[in-house]
């Protein structure tokens, strides 16, 4: 694609003769570039999974937030320039509570999606030559998780706005790898528990360091508890299950 | 632009023929009665459907129950155009919740929408009675009823409007066996809760001078909804 | 003592607001009005009465006002209570009308759509605190389909096979329920006219703020039909017999 780069990648809502949005394909492309961050869906839940990538012993590991609640059913990892994810986050929280005083649910998980990706776009110049909030397309990506009556769900979202659903999604720097073993070990009636070490196995696979319980974040979303980020003793006993 | 002088004098005094001083008053009460009684796995609701303004009948068939989607029926009570207006707004509100999430809006989210919609008009309220009818998540015949400014309650049944100061007394009775002896309690089988909702009108359609002309009954179940429509005396 | 108010010549001043507690009323009465007008289901479709008189309080100051007009070529609206938020409503419809028919799309405004039209007019602008002065009556034949509403100050609707507003709600209405209800499909438009007109006496000898000169209208699928004013024939001789309180 940057063979055909012109003059049109620099509006950040000009097409290119070939109908292309260079700067949220960039975007997309600044994801390629972030931590690796695994959804697995299984009949019991949703796990999530991140690689934290410590780039200095000094550095305190518990620092880096990958994985955040958006509400007691759903929950999302991310990957590429995380800041990003604040206000996004943000909108899926309230639009979450929202829904629940409005209408004493919990709000449905592909809602939370939708809610997410209608900020994607809200970039560049409005209509009339006003700026907006953002200058420039998010660069991330999530895998969101959750439970409704629909049963576990997993959704992928990108900065283009666009949202699928998966049973199992890698992004990230390794998501290529990943996603190709996920893949093959993927079978629609896995277990949590075996989810569990899929999710770390594939992790363990494409990242630079040695998995540890200090290095990764897990988080699992289920009908029964809801969502519920793995504390390290019970990291360690997943690890040792590997 | 003109430069008006200020008007220090009263507007001139045409020769009206009504006298009050007490200001317009934005609300009219149009009489009718509703009920609704909640079972196992049903939920039955029954408004007469006489509209009434002063001792004028306006209307012998001017439904005020109405079914907002295929699992729930709002049954109302008081002013009518604030009435239908509630509906065609609670109608709205489910239409844009069904596209935005794919699905039907269930009896308490809708109980819960309806709650929000009246509190929010809390300082010029609809001034309307209602009573939410459908089943929870597990089945069950749910009953809400509201204030006008939003306060809710579920209940196992209810009576409002012209005639609830004689239905809801008849209901504690009959329902809830109150002053029964040996009365067993719990909820009723459909049967019984619809000729007790049919001998509530009937009974309340002699005393109240508001409630007649013809009765509306919805029973719902898994199903959907059951229609009847009923005469009552036209007197 | 009052403060010395001064006025800059030719500049804009807002009016000095009135100590006004309470809520904002415009139109807190009528000021000319008409009286009843009645209205029922008959087999052809939709009959509508109302008399000529437009008063301004007892005096009958207009006597030659139409209070029966169709709105576009099905709906026929019949208007009681005041004159001027009548004229009102009237430019409202005529220009709605306009629109519509600049659309040039074939699309024809129905009597459903007339009726619901009028009656958010009227609950809006009753919310608002600025209520028009009116009852209206809107009667015509939807795709074959007879249909009477009623649409009042409050906003308050309803549909009824017999309609009578102010007085003839109390005078009028009992004669049209007894000889109507449930007879509406097989009235002859003769009969109807009879009812209409033993209704539109019955108002003549009782309501004081009405006119022995009328105009009676119909719908039929044929569209609407607004008669020319004519005069009841009416029989004062009891009168010489009343003592008491009629004398």
């Amino acid at each position: 694609m940057f063979l055909t780069r012109s003059e049109y990648d620099r509006g950040v809502n000009t097409f290119s003769p070939e109908g292309r949005l260079f700067q949220v394909e960039y975007a997309i492309e600044a994801i390629k570039l972030g931590s690796t961050a695994i959804g697995i869906r299984t009949n019991e839940g949703v796990i999530l999974a991140v690689e934290k990538r410590v780039t200095s012993p000094l550095l305190v590991a518990d620092s880096i937030e990958k994985i955040l609640e958006i509400d007691r059913h759903v929950a999302c990892a991310m990957s590429g320039l995380t800041a990003d994810s604040r206000t996004m986050i943000e909108h899926a929280r309230v639009e979450a509570q929202n829904h629940t005083f409005a209408y004493e649910e919990p709000i449905p998980v592909e809602s939370v999606t939708q809610a997410v990706c209608d900020l994607a776009l809200r970039f560049g110049e409005g209509a009339d030559g006003q700026e907006s909030t953002m200058s420039r397309p998010f660069g991330v990506a999530l895998l969101i998780a959750g439970v409704d009556e629909r049963g576990p769900q997993l959704y992928n979202t990108d900065p283009s706005g666009t949202f699928w659903r998966y049973e199992a999604k890698a992004i990230g720097a390794g998501s290529e790898g990943a996603q190709t073993e996920l893949q093959e070990q993927y079978h629609r009636d896995i277990t949590l528990a075996d989810a569990e070490v899929l999710a770390l196995k594939v992790l363990k696979q494409v990242m630079e360091e040695k998995l540890s319980n200090t290095n990764v974040q897990l988080a699992k979303v289920t009908q029964e508890t809801g969502y519920s980020i793995y504390a390290k003793d019970e990291l360690q006993s997943v690890i040792s299950r590997m | 632009m003109m430069d008006f002088a200020p008007m220090h004098s009263a507007p001139a005094e045409v020769p009206v023929e009504h006298h009050s001083h007490g200001g317009w008053d934005p609300y009219v009460d149009n009489g009718g009665t509703s009920l609704a009684i909640a079972g196992k796995d049903f939920v039955i609701v029954a408004s007469d459907a006489r509209q009434s303004d002063g001792y004028s009948i306006n209307s012998r068939y001017d439904p005020k129950a109405f079914t907002l989607s295929n699992q729930t029926v709002l049954a109302t009570t008081g002013y009518a155009a604030d009435a239908k207006r509630l509906v065609e707004v609670l109608e709205q509100n489910a239409q844009t919740y069904f596209h935005k999430h794919e699905k039907q809006m269930s009896a308490p989210a809708m109980a819960q929408m309806l709650s929000n919609t009246l509190y929010y008009k809390r300082f010029f309220p609809y001034y309307v009675f209602p009573i939410l009818c459908g089943l929870d998540k597990e089945g069950k015949g749910a009953v809400f009823a509201y204030d006008p400014v939003g306060n809710m309650e579920r209940v196992v049944y209810q009576a409002y409007g012209s005639a609830s100061a004689l239905v809801q007394p008849f209901l504690d009775n009959q329902v809830a066996g109150a002053n029964q002896r040996g009365h067993e309690g719990g909820l009723l089988d459909r049967e019984t809760a619809r000729k007790i909702a049919i001998d509530a009108f009937t009974g309340a359609t002699e005393r109240d001078i508001y409630t007649g002309d013809w009765l509306d009954i919805f029973v719902i179940d898994q199903t959907g909804i059951h229609r009847e429509k009923r005469e009552l005396k036209h007197d | 003592m009052d403060p010395i108010e001064f006025r800059l010549p030719h500049t804009i001043q807002r009016p000095k607001a009135t100590p006004n507690h309470g809520p904002r009323t415009h139109t807190t009465r009528p000021i000319v009005t008409g009286t009843s007008v009645i209205a029922f289901k008959y087999k052809d479709g939709i009959m509508m009465a109302a008399d000529c008189l437009a008063s301004y309080g007892s005096l009958a100051r207009f006597r030659n006002e139409k209070r029966l007009m169709s709105v576009g070529e099905t709906t026929l609206l019949g208007v009681s209570g005041d004159m001027s938020d009548f004229q009102h409503m009237q430019h409202t419809l005529e220009s709605l009308l306009t629109q519509e028919y600049d659309m040039d799309d074939g699309q024809k405004l129905g009597t459903k759509s007339v009726y619901k039209c009028i009656s958010n007019i009227m609950y809006n602008r009753r919310t608002k605190g600025d209520p028009l002065w009116n009852a209206y009556v809107i009667g015509g034949l939807d795709n074959g389909q007879k249909m009477l509403g009623f649409v009042d100050l409050y906003g308050t609707t309803y549909q009824s096979a017999t309609i009578a507003t102010g007085f003839g709600g109390h005078l009028a209405q009992p004669i049209l329920r007894r000889r109507v209800e449930g007879r509406e499909d097989e009235l002859s438009e003769e009969e109807a006219v009879q009812i209409l007109d033993e209704c539109m006496r019955v108002l003549f000898y009782r309501d004081a703020r009405s006119l022995n000169k009328l105009r009676r209208a119909k719908v039929t699928a044929q569209g609407v039909e607004i008669s020319e004013p004519y005069m009841l024939e009416t029989n004062w001789s009891f009168a010489e017999s009343i003592t008491g309180y009629g004398s």
